[in-house]
């Protein structure tokens, strides 16, 4: 039994696709089998760099078009017919999802999205991931193999990036499989921005702004505020909801996961969902009316007041000292 | 000019935040005793999938449906004057918690109007829910546009669209936050990938997985509009209309849930004391925020 780790270097993530996997084969899964990475490229100007990355020792190249999962899932489902591949593990993100949930479809095996631990054993596979809307975390055994498992975007560890010894068992090219423009239904690719929230994932200090801010002027004076202390802004989903802030500052469980040194959190109940985007900060204060909130209790620190009040007075003592 | 067939699937959901913590830590422990058959039987039976009690909730909209919703609803006020027809459809695959929402939709505008009857709940089941949404589409052949949430559920895996459009033999884009109409068989998407924003012009048939797009709640219907479409008919269907036996299908999912747990996020809540927002700013930035800053 054999698994193989899929590193998709066609699209511009595969520096965090590798960190992320390599994460999780070190401290996610027990119970494992040999592994190898398959890594996807399209330039072969990225080929040396995407072999030191690899998670694994053993490394197969193949070369592909550029931005076309289904072409990866056809070469995917190739492989699975080796009945020693019996586990793929992909990435997590939107492409992870997506080849993990086509390549158990075409195969006839079994998709876990999300996993944040995997357990291996002779007849089935046991995994861990959030269910309703990370309130909890369910159990899930996997039968029908093979099984196609991609990890949580929680999974992201820089030293799981160090250089390691590699050995390339095979390379070859698949661009002719992926047809050319008749073949395909998609046309005129724009990639037009690159990732709006990455201030959001990089920050040190944050301030979440919640429905609790009562109004868009509400929330443009957190903004505000926010900017005064050399803080990034981010909003719960509701806000965003309202059209009271862009999406783009959406943080939360369908949108941006942070860990930074300090996160103050205005006028938000703290739901799972919102609170996932922060668990990982090193100091929580919440500023809420509502004591029986739940950000009252996985705060550090709590303030029972107008979230909007507090934070324009915390920016009044905080800006001089930061600037 | 043909019209764009459109067809949105909604679901409706719980409201999880108006849950209670005794009811998500009354719904923790083993489900392995309520897998495979056992489990189909129970949900079939009680509408309770797997532990946690949610029939005394609110029912919502899920959030990513009903951007799903407002976005179809404006690709055909964007065609209405000079551009292609644009016809819609909306289906729900539940019970009669659906019924007010497809009246809303049709109050709207939305011509076709279809609910699948499904007693058993197929939260942990997107095999199943792909597939009857898979058969409708096949079955009525009047879809061009299939479009659904990327993610809702208590199982909230994101998969859904892709199995529906490997169903169908369809491409599929998700995390749509644009679309536009440009000819009665193409439409310009814009969608999040992991390394950016992608915009692709996509030849229909196909499925599009909206995420989080600006357009984020679904308009209200007047009065008039209600009442003009009150005697508007709801299409009913049968899972065994389309050939498909729920109960067998839950059964042989090829993963079963056993097992739940509350995701334990205590920290120490400690209150900062203080009569005015000024007192309150200055006593946590002394205790516990100043020592921070040098962090930052």
């Amino acid at each position: 039994m054999r698994s193989l780790v899929v590193l998709d270097g066609t699209v511009g993530t595969a520096d965090r696709q590798a960190r992320a996997l390599g994460a999780f084969l070190r401290d996610g899964s027990t119970g494992h089998p040999a592994a190898e990475t398959l890594v996807f490229f399209s330039d072969d100007r990225d080929m040396g760099r995407l072999v030191e990355q690899a998670p694994t020792r053993g490394v197969r190249l193949v070369k592909t078009a550029e931005r076309r999962p289904d072409a990866i899932v056809d070469i995917l489902s190739a492989a699975a017919r080796d009945a020693e591949n019996q586990l793929f593990i992909f990435t997590g993100g939107y492409s992870g999802t997506e080849l993990a949930t086509r390549l158990a479809h075409r195969t006839g095996g079994t998709v876990m999205t999300d996993a944040l631990s995997i357990e291996i054993g002779p007849e089935r596979l046991t995994c861990r991931r959030p269910v309703y809307s990370n309130h909890m975390v369910g159990s899930f055994e996997l039968a029908a193999r093979p099984w196609c498992v991609s990890i949580d975007v929680s999974w992201d560890d820089e030293a799981a990036a160090a250089r390691r010894e590699h050995v390339v068992l095979s390379s070859t090219d698949e661009t002719g499989a992926a047809g050319g423009p008749d073949e395909t239904p998609f046309e005129d690719l724009e990639l037009v921005e690159p990732p709006p929230t990455g201030d959001l994932e990089q920050s040190r200090f944050l301030v979440v702004a919640g429905a609790g801010a009562g109004s868009r002027d509400g929330v443009e004076r957190i903004a505000a505020a926010a900017r005064r202390m050399g803080a990034e802004f981010a909003v719960s989903r509701p806000v965003a909801m309202s059209a009271w802030a862009p999406m783009d500052r959406l943080i939360g469980v369908s949108g941006t996961r942070t860990a930074p040194e300090l996160c103050i959190v205005a006028g938000a109940s703290g739901a799972p969902a919102l609170y996932w985007g922060i668990e990982k900060a090193g100091f929580i204060a919440a500023i809420d009316l509502d004591e029986r909130a739940p950000i009252a209790k996985s705060a550090d620190a709590v303030i029972l007041d107008d979230g909007v009040a507090v934070i324009e007075e915390l920016a009044e003592i905080i800006a001089p000292k930061r600037e | 000019m043909n019209a764009m067939r459109i067809l949105v699937r909604f679901k409706v959901t719980p409201d999880y935040e108006a849950l209670r913590e005794a009811d998500w830590a009354a719904g923790e422990g083993d489900c392995s005793d309520r897998s495979g058959a056992a489990e189909a039987d129970a949900r079939a039976g009680s509408g309770v999938a797997s532990g946690v009690e949610t029939r005394y909730v609110p029912r919502i909209l899920d959030c990513f449906d009903e951007s799903a919703l407002e976005m179809a609803l404006r690709m055909r006020d964007a065609t209405a004057s000079d551009g292609v027809p644009v016809d819609l459809g909306a289906i729900s695959v539940g019970g009669r918690e659906v019924e007010p929402h497809l009246k809303t939709l049709q109050a709207l505008g939305y011509e076709r109007a279809t609910r699948v009857h499904v007693d058993a709940g197929l939260d942990f089941a997107p095999t199943v829910t792909a597939s009857i949404i898979a058969r409708y589409v096949q079955e009525t052949n009047k879809t061009d546009l299939l479009m659904l949430g990327c993610r809702n559920g208590p199982d909230d895996a994101g998969t859904l669209p892709f199995l529906v459009a490997e169903e169908l033999g369809w491409p599929c884009v998700t995390q749509v936050t644009e679309v536009m109409v440009l000819s009665d068989d193409r439409v310009r998407v814009a969608h999040m990938v992991d390394d950016g924003l992608l915009r692709v012009t996509v030849r229909l048939p196909c499925v599009l997985g909206v995420g989080n797009a600006v357009v984020a709640r679904l308009r209200v219907p007047t009065l008039t509009a209600r009442l003009a479409r009150r005697e508007a008919h709801i299409e009913h269907v049968q899972t065994s209309d389309l050939g498909i036996d729920v109960v067998s299908g839950l059964a042989g999912e090829s993963y079963v849930l056993t097992g739940l747990e509350v995701v334990r996020r205590d920290r120490s809540g400690t209150i900062i004391g203080g009569q005015t927002p000024r007192e309150k700013a200055q006593t946590l930035f002394d205790s516990h925020l100043k020592s921070l800053m040098g962090k930052l």
